[in-house]
């Protein structure tokens, strides 16, 4: 292990996903209606106080919903960062989360309700990152990174050409408004189907890139290394990044775009794990989903018109990720 | 365990090295030299089976294994990861790499004197302890063809004498290794040489093909020397 030597590689993991949980059960606990921890833990089996069965209603969804979204977006970035061996590579590489947007746009334009626009939001981040995919797998031979990048880059101008139309025809006041708050990212919004709606393709993209551990280290070497290794790369990076993308969309579809969390978050966790697959995600996954209950509560914390989380995880996440910027180049 | 190489032309678009026919046996080291741009790199990936030959057949007794020149591979990670990553295929479909991938990376990297730097990240190191660990890698894929391009460049003496030690021992170990480079006293002690010209590719005995005469065919150079280090090769 490249910071901690000595430390079992999982150990990192489980302890931050513990201060994770713990952090999400403390922001359950207080506020108003002050649940001790043990009338909390009677709810979930739903024998608690009507005050702990309140605030599970009412906060719980969202805190499921942070706490996905959160270790998913990070997981992804994670992904994606290894991948392309490029530490700015974030989840919207593919153009996944604009994507996500034209069809959350589009579906908010038509009327739907809630559970209609997101998936719509689904369905749009996956064709983009399927339209990403595609358009590179034309490409043959050269760097296969380096067109991924450019179709990701594509597909993402795409969308966000859907979306400006969208946003340019939407009826002023009250389309938009709907539009705009959507796409600056929320977790007020989930209910508890929706929040475990989510949590299923962020689970199963997460067994993937689990699964493909140091498979990923190989891929991050280059194709001509993984095939020289007996690996095939192509199908093997086309598993990863539908993996990635899967666990994008779910989280988008969900929470709207909530930036700088899969950029952050796995910057963080190198700091403590180093660079190796196997370890590096499932640290970034619980830093995210720390980060993101965090970030819910201070975007509760302002009264009643609650901030877009989206807006306040790039006006902490940005300074944050100077600073850690800074740390590393100073190791380094 | 002989690696066959029948009317094999290698080659990219627009780009056609002259037909090769050529048998190596295991435990022999073949040295590939000539000129840059003559083609030593595309012959290379061709017989590792990373580019399609253009007409011809190959036979290979197992496995091929391609090595970059020093400096081409970069990782972040351990140098101990980066030479067990020599099972990966191997353990094509488990969920992890086993102990024993580690113990035999940790094995091969002290053989190679680098098991100190086991654990630093492969970037932070040396480029020759970087090449000694991926050498070290070849040992734990155990690969039947080892294809290396040019790994005495960017070496100090003290290094490239540690990995011209370890290229031998990979073949003393029962494996064909074909090895590119411009260091022609590491061609005098090959077994063979190829001689890659501008359209013509020649197999030798090591003293028959680096005379003058041949030199000067392949380099254009009158030399008795190596133009890499001026150390006399005839």
């Amino acid at each position: 292990m490249a910071r901690l030597s000595g430390v079992p590689g999982w150990v990192p993991a489980v302890a931050l996903t513990v201060l994770a949980l713990a952090v999400a059960t403390v922001v359950l606990c207080s506020g108003p209606l002050g649940v001790p921890p043990a009338d909390l833990a009677a709810a979930v089996f739903g024998r608690g106080s009507p005050e702990a069965e309140l605030a599970l209603a009412l906060r719980g969804p969202r805190l499921l919903a942070a706490l996905t979204c959160g270790a998913a977006l990070a997981g992804a970035g994670a992904g994606f960062q290894i991948l392309f061996r490029n530490p700015l590579a974030s989840p919207d590489l593919l153009g996944v989360s604009s994507g996500a947007g034209l069809g959350a746009a589009v579906a908010l334009l038509l009327g739907a309700g809630v559970f209609l626009t997101q998936t719509a939001a689904f369905i749009g981040g996956l064709a983009a990152g399927a339209l990403a995919v595609g358009c590179a797998a034309l490409t043959r031979g050269g760097d296969g990174r380096l067109a991924l990048i450019l179709c990701g880059v594509v597909a993402g101008a795409l969308a966000s050409a859907g979306l400006g139309l969208v946003v340019t025809i939407a009826e002023p006041y009250s389309q938009l408004p709907a539009i705009t708050y959507w796409l600056l990212g929320s977790f007020t919004r989930a209910t508890l189907s929706e929040a475990a709606l989510a949590l299923i393709p962020a689970a199963a993209g997460t067994m993937v890139l689990l699964w493909l551990g140091f498979r990923l280290d190989v891929l991050s070497l280059g194709d001509e290394q993984a095939r020289s290794l007996g690996l095939s790369a192509r199908p093997l990076r086309i598993i990863a990044l539908c993996a990635a993308a899967l666990m994008t969309s779910a989280a988008v579809a969900v929470a709207g775009v909530v930036g700088w969390i899969g950029l952050l978050a796995p910057h963080a966790a190198r700091l403590v794990v180093g660079e190796q697959a196997g370890r590096l995600i499932p640290s970034a996954m619980a830093t995210g989903a720390l980060f993101a209950v965090l970030i819910d509560r201070l975007a509760s914390a302002f009264g009643p018109a609650e901030l877009p989380v989206g807006l306040l995880s790039a006006a902490v996440g940005a300074p944050a990720f100077l600073l850690l910027f800074v740390l590393n180049a100073r190791r380094a | 365990m002989t690696l066959i190489l029948e009317q094999l032309v290698a080659g990219r678009r627009g780009f056609r090295l002259p037909p090769l026919d050529l048998a190596v046996e295991a435990g022999e080291v073949v040295a590939l030299i000539g000129p840059n741009g003559a083609g030593k790199t595309t012959l290379l990936k061709t017989v590792a089976g990373l580019l399609s030959p253009l007409e011809g057949r190959i036979t290979r007794p197992g496995p091929a294994a391609w090595l970059p020149p020093p400096g081409a591979v970069s990782a972040g990670f351990s140098a101990l990861h980066v030479a067990a990553l020599g099972r990966a295929g191997r353990r094509r479909w488990s969920p992890a790499l086993l102990p024993e991938d580690l113990e035999a990376a940790r094995a091969a990297l002290t053989r190679l004197d680098v098991g100190a730097v086991a654990d630093r990240p492969f970037d932070r190191l040396s480029s020759g302890q970087q090449q000694l660990v991926l050498i070290a890698r070849l040992f734990v894929q155990d690969a039947a063809v080892c294809l290396l391009d040019e790994p005495l460049a960017l070496l100090d003496p003290a290094h490239a004498q540690q990995v011209e030690t370890a290229i031998r021992t990979l073949a003393d170990e029962g494996r064909v290794v074909i090895v590119s480079t411009h260091h022609l006293p590491f061609a005098r002690r090959a077994d063979r040489v190829l001689s890659l010209g501008p359209d013509w590719i020649e197999s030798a005995s090591p003293a028959a093909a680096l005379a003058p005469d041949r030199m000067r065919a392949l380099f254009g150079v009158e030399t008795a020397a190596c133009p890499c280090c001026g150390h006399a090769v005839g």
